[in-house]
């Protein structure tokens, strides 16, 4: 079968019909008048007007590969909505394989869908996360928006008769990468099923020159950049699991080994407050020491000077605490400030044989203060606090994720029938 | 299964780094708390422990209290 | 037992043209002629001129008379064609014979495929789109509601199309891809379940040749 050319009745231009007989009305390139092309006595149904002319992103008659099949682009239409006052329009070409049939390629700000047609009904009418939804496939569909399309003009043939201005009623349900069109007329309800396509793919199945223009906002359909968010929050759990075996390993290796515990006195009528300890052996891998003392003080301060030092290398660690407590009773009932208790980690101490020396110090006013005080060396206490600082650092990208998911979501559903000041972004599972 | 660690892999790496890096500070008993180390001659100090200065010198006296 | 094997089919003389005439299968009892297009039904031994189909039917439908295919399982022959029209334009019944001695139709409007075979159920007296259906023991919805009239017909008929004119169809749909079709041109109304087909699941052998297309 060949393809045939009629002449418009209009302005007698040749008008081609790569649609063969499917074409049921078709547009004259030249003047613009949509003919009837239903029967051969060809009549004019209306005419567009010139300065409504668009332009296709897609040349008519180009061919591209979809599923494996070859279709070509044999007609082109620019359709609108009118939104709270706003007009938004884009274009739908229409797909022809003499074989295959007829497919759908829509456009809205550099955002593409491949649409075909539903073969079955959804299965159920439902909700979903507060939205009225579809199922169709076994996949939920949530509703997205309800216009009414008009077409505003039209390039090329069409297997129905094009009347310009004729209005339908659409409604829109998605479940990314897919959206499901229910048409509804009098007489008959159609169901087709959009897969959201990008540029690159679409200049990729047509073999373009020049790149199409990039997108700009987030589309209905479109599919959420980041990897599935429930894997993400899965993958924190597992690390999460992972801190906690680490934390456990730690603990099991500690040592945790008392080295050194006695009880020592100091009295502000000594002359020598200074003491040394007898030595003691740090085993073990480099790790901490623990030093606690616990004071019998009451209202009153003891400053504690202490130096770790290393009897065959020489090294010393100089540290030194304030300890005070203070008590009483007012008016409110018994108040106690301070802690008699005191505790210094030093980081990174290797084994070895060791003692402290201490030199305490109390207050130098006229009075006799006096304080017992023990020492306590523990080596390789487990202390896990840059572990609990991992717990939120860890958190971190799959809460940036989640909270990036939500923006995009947000963005998303600002172009639907739900879109408020104060919109829920329901996050979408995938 | 193989969707959870490709399409999150710089996830894991971040992660597993961090937890490396905690693991091997806990090991060596690191801390960001650092007490003052240096060197002395041990022998002097157990025979003289008055004698030794400490070099925690940023101490100043406790003046308050009730 | 393949319908279209045997020589027992009817053989005949077209009263027109003269042009020789066989019934591709046993059943048939309309025909129309190659050469002159007349309508022509089986009275007895003898054919008898009914009609004229004046309207060319070459369509664009790659499925033509002598079309293989196959269906479920069986394989089957395109041996006769009607062609209706409405309001929207034009679409195809045609009408197949399966190796295993069945029977069927292949729906063809605006290349949107579906096969159905005749059924003992029940149609409702009428319907409107969205009304639900049971037919046999499945529920389908009525999608598509279409008042149509014959313009032609080619090959072999199992029944005369000639004295049908205007006449209501319903198409119904469920949701695991089921189509049905009721046909209100008798009485009782002619009720059809089968299935939405894709053009590759069909295997067709023998279809049209499109320039330009592979």
């Amino acid at each position: 079968m060949k393809v045939r050319a009629i002449d418009c009745p209009n302005c007698g231009g040749s008008v081609e019909l790569r649609g063969y007989s499917h074409s049921l009305s078709a547009v004259c390139i030249q003047c613009l008048t949509v003919i009837d092309t239903s029967h051969p006595q060809l009549t004019i149904l209306k005419q567009f007007q010139d300065a409504n002319r668009v332009r296709p992103l897609l040349p008519l008659g180009s061919r591209g590969r979809f599923g494996g099949k070859l279709f070509e682009i044999i007609g082109m239409q620019e359709r609108q909505i009118m939104v709270d006052g706003t007009t938004y329009s884009w274009q739908e070409y229409l797909l022809f394989n003499p074989y295959a049939g007829f497919r759908y390629l829509s456009v809205y700000r550099g955002h593409w869908n491949f649409i075909e047609p539903a073969k079955g009904l959804p299965e159920t009418t439902t909700r979903y996360l507060g939205k009225p939804a579809l199922k169709y496939q076994g996949e939920t569909y949530r509703h997205f928006q309800t216009a009414e399309a008009e077409t505003s003009f039209a390039m090329g043939e069409f297997p129905w008769k094009l009347e310009v201005g004729q209005k339908v009623t659409v409604k829109d349900y998605i479940a990314p990468p897919k959206l499901l069109s229910e048409e509804i007329t009098p007489d008959e309800v159609t169901y087709s099923v959009g897969t959201y396509q990008t540029g690159e793919e679409i200049a990729k199945a047509f073999a373009l020159t020049t790149p199409l223009s990039l997108a700009s906002g987030v589309f209905a359909n479109q599919p959420a950049p980041a990897a599935n968010l429930g894997s993400t929050w899965s993958t924190f759990v597992l690390l999460l699991v992972g801190l906690f075996v680490l934390s456990i390993f730690l603990k099991v290796i500690s040592r945790n080994e008392v080295v050194f515990d006695q009880r020592l006195h100091y009295s502000s009528a000594d002359k020598e407050s200074a003491k040394v300890t007898d030595i003691f052996e740090l085993k073990g891998r480099t790790s901490n020491v623990e030093i606690e003392s616990e004071t019998d003080l009451l209202n009153d301060w003891m400053y504690l000077d202490m130096s770790l030092i290393n009897t065959e290398t020489g090294q010393a660690w100089d540290f030194g605490r304030e300890v005070s407590y203070y008590s009483g009773t007012d008016s409110d009932g018994r108040w106690t400030e301070g802690n008699p208790k005191v505790s210094v980690n030093i980081p990174s101490v290797p084994s070895g044989k060791y003692y402290l020396r201490i030199d305490p110090d109390m207050s130098d006013d006229a009075g006799l203060h006096s304080a017992s005080y023990t020492i306590k060396v523990t080596r390789d206490v487990p202390k896990f606090w840059l572990l609990w600082l991992a717990i939120p650092l860890l958190m971190l990208p799959a809460l940036w994720r989640t909270i990036k998911r939500g923006t995009f979501e947000t963005q998303r559903w600002a172009e639907s029938d739900y879109a408020t000041s104060s919109s829920s972004s329901d996050d979408d599972d995938d | 299964m193989t969707n959870l660690f490709l399409g999150n892999l710089k996830y894991w790496l971040y992660g597993l780094t961090l937890l490396g890096g905690a693991g091997v500070a806990e090991w060596r008993g690191y801390s960001f708390t650092s007490i003052n180390e240096h060197q002395v001659a041990p022998k002097s100090v157990r025979d003289n422990p008055g004698a030794y200065r400490s070099h925690y010198s940023t101490y100043t006296r406790y003046s308050g209290g009730k | 037992m393949n319908p279209l094997a045997g020589s027992d089919r009817f053989r005949g003389n077209c009263p027109n043209c003269g042009a020789p005439i066989q019934f591709t299968f046993l059943q048939a009892v309309q025909t129309v002629c190659k050469f002159c297009q007349s309508v022509l039904v089986r009275q007895g031994v003898d054919l008898q001129l009914v009609g004229k189909v004046a309207d060319p039917l070459i369509d664009a439908s790659p499925i033509q008379l002598g079309t293989e295919g196959q269906y479920g399982g069986q394989a089957f022959q395109v041996v006769g064609r009607i062609v209706y029209e409405y309001l929207g334009g034009r679409w195809n019944e045609w009408y197949l014979a399966f190796s295993n001695g069945t029977f069927g139709w292949l729906s063809d409007a605006q290349l949107e495929y579906a096969i159905s075979f005749l059924v003992k159920s029940t149609a409702p007296a009428q319907a409107t789109r969205g009304v639900q259906v049971a037919l046999g023991k499945e529920l389908f919805t009525v999608t598509t509601f279409t008042r149509a009239r014959y313009i032609g017909v080619e090959g072999d008929m199992p029944f005369t199309t000639w004295d049908k004119t205007e006449s209501n169809f319903l198409d119904l749909r469920s949701a695991n891809q089921r189509f049905a079709t009721v046909d209100y041109s008798e009485q009782p109304p002619l009720v059809f379940t089968g299935n939405l087909v894709d053009y590759d699941d069909l295997k067709l052998r023998n279809v049209k040749q499109f320039e330009g297309w592979q």
